[in-house]
């Protein structure tokens, strides 16, 4: 008995976007494809990426953690390295959360010494990320894209701020994350006006939000899934790699809490809870994932296939 | 694909004869394409006609029972391949597995492990849902009588994992509750008139579609009707391959041979259990056999599955009325937001982050967001000032000073008019209320006499 089973084949492609590293480093490469993810049908040039994430502000961090990453705490670069070499991430998300006013008051010259020191400590990609401070964003995105030695991505670019981020991006050849509140059209509507600018798609990557597991991840799988399926359809401006930041899910309370005698060892909970967010977005369609835990960076890997 | 009216029309034999009730063939058939009428109503219908109408209008994806009662299990029965398109209807079922040839102690200490993997979360218990019985013994009466002592601490339904004599005697034993029957594929034939006989629903094994197709058509030969198709998967790729393809199957081809609700046994040494469940939840498994009994596996699998389940037209509400966040006291914050889910848990999350003890006032708002409330007339000065009348906030704190979302900041006028409320305006959004409330002084919770 022959099944002939039914694989949909779509118009579209999703562009290809490199990641630069720098001497020595190896790019990440991640798009390419002409299929839904996870599946053995269709072009999957690339396999999806696990990255981690560095923030450069203080933070109280859940106690699985605090045990792995807590005590490279003040120093980015020393956590970059370790990040690099020590757990395998193939790029990082650097966080400027320092410089955020709340945040202990780094300065914004502060924030671009610290990418200069993290990019000199390893050659592995790197994404810069912003302090979510509007007006100090609006001064450190230009600051770190002149510092920055090599090309790195600056996220994020939003409605707001776009023509700032994407302005200095241009002036030193650096790539955008253009980020929307899990929102398809809001996605789309930062991406034209990012083309309009004359801005090359090559150097983009869509960050649709990311709600932890059990706080909004079902609203972020959906979006994943029809942005992926609207690119891979022949929306171009939707034909981008996608983002997910993990970073949310240790911020639920089954993430950290050990005071339920029921819910089991809350280090490995907390490990289990940003792993299952990852495999959530994998199987929606993301292309890259920025974990916290290392562990997850293995974990991940192992489900991150072509 | 659904049949259009004019599909059908052409089946049928278009003589207007009134029969059916309808005034025409084409009446009829617009009818049966909007599924208020079935094809069975036309006497002189071809065998044809039954044979592709009949089809048409029954679910893409079978439905299969398990269990009898409050714990039945629900498994197939899915219209769509993406939950945006409309939703996903029965979440996948997880089934614990135990085997009997442990110790008695062992035994009891496993079926209570699993007896307590069921957890509160957002008003919702969410648990495994069936105890998965492992022949090991390979004593029939032995299992017979675990599959019993299962069955009666859980009171959830089994998976009977057993070749086919102890299969038929644990049959015997707890048959009224309907458990799955999962022969190994040896004992397919045995199993399929076993599962016939006594109206049971049935697992069939083998590897692949290339092995399911003429498995699943010996089961249906036999007489067995309740079917789950496991493709006997050799790791997670795999297993999330033919989850897709079975489902494809059914929804796209809408092909009859292989539409089954998929099972997965993830255990007896499955490589990376948790991993395969996680995505098989996402992607399309119907039931899942784990022999994992750790919350911190199932915790996050079963959040997993709530998540993905929930309709994503009826957004999940929290319950209206007053949140304490951390142990606020009567010179705490008061804010208030609406009773979305998602609302809820952003704005909490961030005031959580303040670290600043608050009171949290959830308003019904028919689980909307803040300006989607406001703009359907759901979440005005009038609802707010009543809400802060009634709820017993006032006794909570000494002030009466009230922190609005900055959205609607246009309201302040209206509560304060209606209300002895002094409002003040928060930011636009959440995120940064852990900055904003830092910075509130102590002045501003200050009591009032009024």
């Amino acid at each position: 008995m022959t099944v002939s089973p039914s694989i949909p084949t779509f118009p579209g492609r999703i562009l290809e976007v490199t990641l630069p590293a720098g001497p020595g480093g190896s790019p990440v490469v991640v798009g390419g494809q002409n299929a839904l993810p996870l599946l053995p049908e269709g072009d999957h040039p690339h396999a999806p990426a696990v990255g981690m994430e560095i923030r450069t502000g203080p933070e109280e961090l859940p106690p699985a953690l605090a045990e792995v990453i807590g005590p490279f705490s003040g120093n980015p670069a020393a956590l970059a390295q370790k990040c690099v070499s020590g757990w395998g991430a193939r790029f990082l998300f650097l966080s400027l959360s320092g410089c955020n006013p709340d945040a202990g008051g780094q300065g914004v010259q502060d924030g671009a010494a610290i990418v200069r020191e993290v990019l000199a400590a390893t050659a592995t990609p790197v994404i810069v990320g912003g302090c979510g401070d509007e007006d100090v964003d609006g001064r450190l995105f230009p600051a770190v894209a002149e510092a920055a030695t090599r090309p790195v991505f600056l996220s994020y670019a939003e409605e707001k701020n776009y023509r700032l981020v994407a302005g200095a991006a241009l002036a030193y050849g650096h790539g955008v994350v253009s980020w929307s509140p899990i929102d398809i059209n809001i996605a789309k509507q930062i991406n034209l006006l990012l083309a309009d600018l004359g801005f090359p798609g090559e150097r983009v990557l869509i960050d649709p939000l990311t709600g932890g597991l059990g706080y909004g991840l079902e609203y972020t799988y959906s979006i994943v899934e029809r942005v992926r399926l609207a690119g891979l359809s022949g929306d171009a401006m939707l034909a981008r790699p996608i983002l997910c930041h993990l970073g949310d899910a240790w911020k639920a309370r089954e993430a950290s809490d050990a005071s339920e005698p029921g819910w089991g060892d809350s280090a490995l909970r907390g490990r289990r809870w940003e792993e299952a967010t990852g495999l959530a977005c994998l199987a929606a369609g993301a292309d890259l994932l920025v974990c916290r835990h290392p562990e997850n960076v293995k974990r991940l890997s192992e489900a991150a296939w072509r | 694909m659904a049949l259009t009216a004019l599909d059908i029309y052409k089946l049928l034999p278009k003589t207007n004869c009134k029969e059916c009730g309808f005034p025409t063939c084409l009446a009829f058939a617009m009818r049966m394409a909007a599924g208020k009428a079935t094809v069975d109503l036309c006497p002189h219908a071809s065998g044809e006609a039954k044979a592709t109408l009949g089809a048409a209008a029954s679910p893409p994806l079978p439905k299969v029972l398990i269990g009898a009662g409050e714990r039945e299990v629900v498994l197939g029965d899915e219209t769509v391949l993406f939950r945006h398109e409309k939703t996903f209807c029965h979440p996948s079922a997880v089934a614990i597995s135990v085997r009997d040839d442990l110790p008695d102690a062992d035994f009891a200490a496993r079926i209570e492990a699993i007896r307590g993997l069921a957890f509160e979360r957002v008003g919702q218990r969410i648990s495994v849902d069936l105890v998965a019985l492992r022949c090991v013994s390979g004593d029939a009466g032995k299992y017979a009588r675990r599959a019993g002592a299962a069955f009666e601490a859980t009171g959830l339904p089994l998976v009977l994992l057993a070749p086919a004599g102890p299969l038929a005697a644990a049959a015997d034993a707890v048959g009224a509750s309907r458990p799955l029957l999962s022969p190994p594929p040896e004992d397919l034939e045995a199993g399929a008139r076993l599962a016939a006989a006594r109206k049971l629903p049935l697992r069939v094994r083998a590897r692949g579609m290339g092995g399911l197709a003429p498995a699943l058509a010996t089961a249906r030969e036999a007489g067995a009707a309740s079917l789950v198709a496991d493709p006997a998967p050799e790791c997670a790729r795999e297993a999330v391959a033919d989850a897709t393809t079975l489902r494809r199957l059914a929804i796209l081809a809408r092909n009859r041979d292989l539409a089954y609700p998929s099972a997965f046994d993830l255990g007896n040494g499955f490589p990376d259990p948790f991993l395969a469940a996680a995505l098989l939840i996402a992607k399309y498994g119907s039931l899942l056999v784990m022999d994992t009994a750790d919350p911190a596996d199932l915790l996050p699998l079963l959040t997993l599955r709530q998540n993905l389940f929930t309709d994503p037209q009826r957004p999940i509400q929290v319950e209206p009325g007053i949140y304490p966040i951390g142990a606020p006291g009567e010179s705490s914050p008061v804010l208030i937001t609406t009773n979305f889910s998602l609302t809820y848990f952003t704005v909490r999350g961030d005031v959580e982050a303040a670290r600043t003890p608050a009171l949290l006032l959830i308003s019904d708002c028919d689980g909307m967001s803040v300006l989607t409330a406001w703009a359907a007339g759901k979440f005005t000065g009038e609802s707010i000032a009543r809400q802060l009348a009634e709820c017993g906030i006032a006794d909570r704190v000494a002030h009466r000073t009230l922190i609005l979302p900055g959205m609607v900041a246009r309201l302040s006028g209206r509560i304060e008019e209606l209300s002895k409320w002094r409002v003040l305006v928060g930011p636009q959004e959440s995120s940064a209320l852990p900055s904003y409330l830092r910075r509130l002084t102590a002045a501003a919770f200050a009591p009032s006499r009024g």
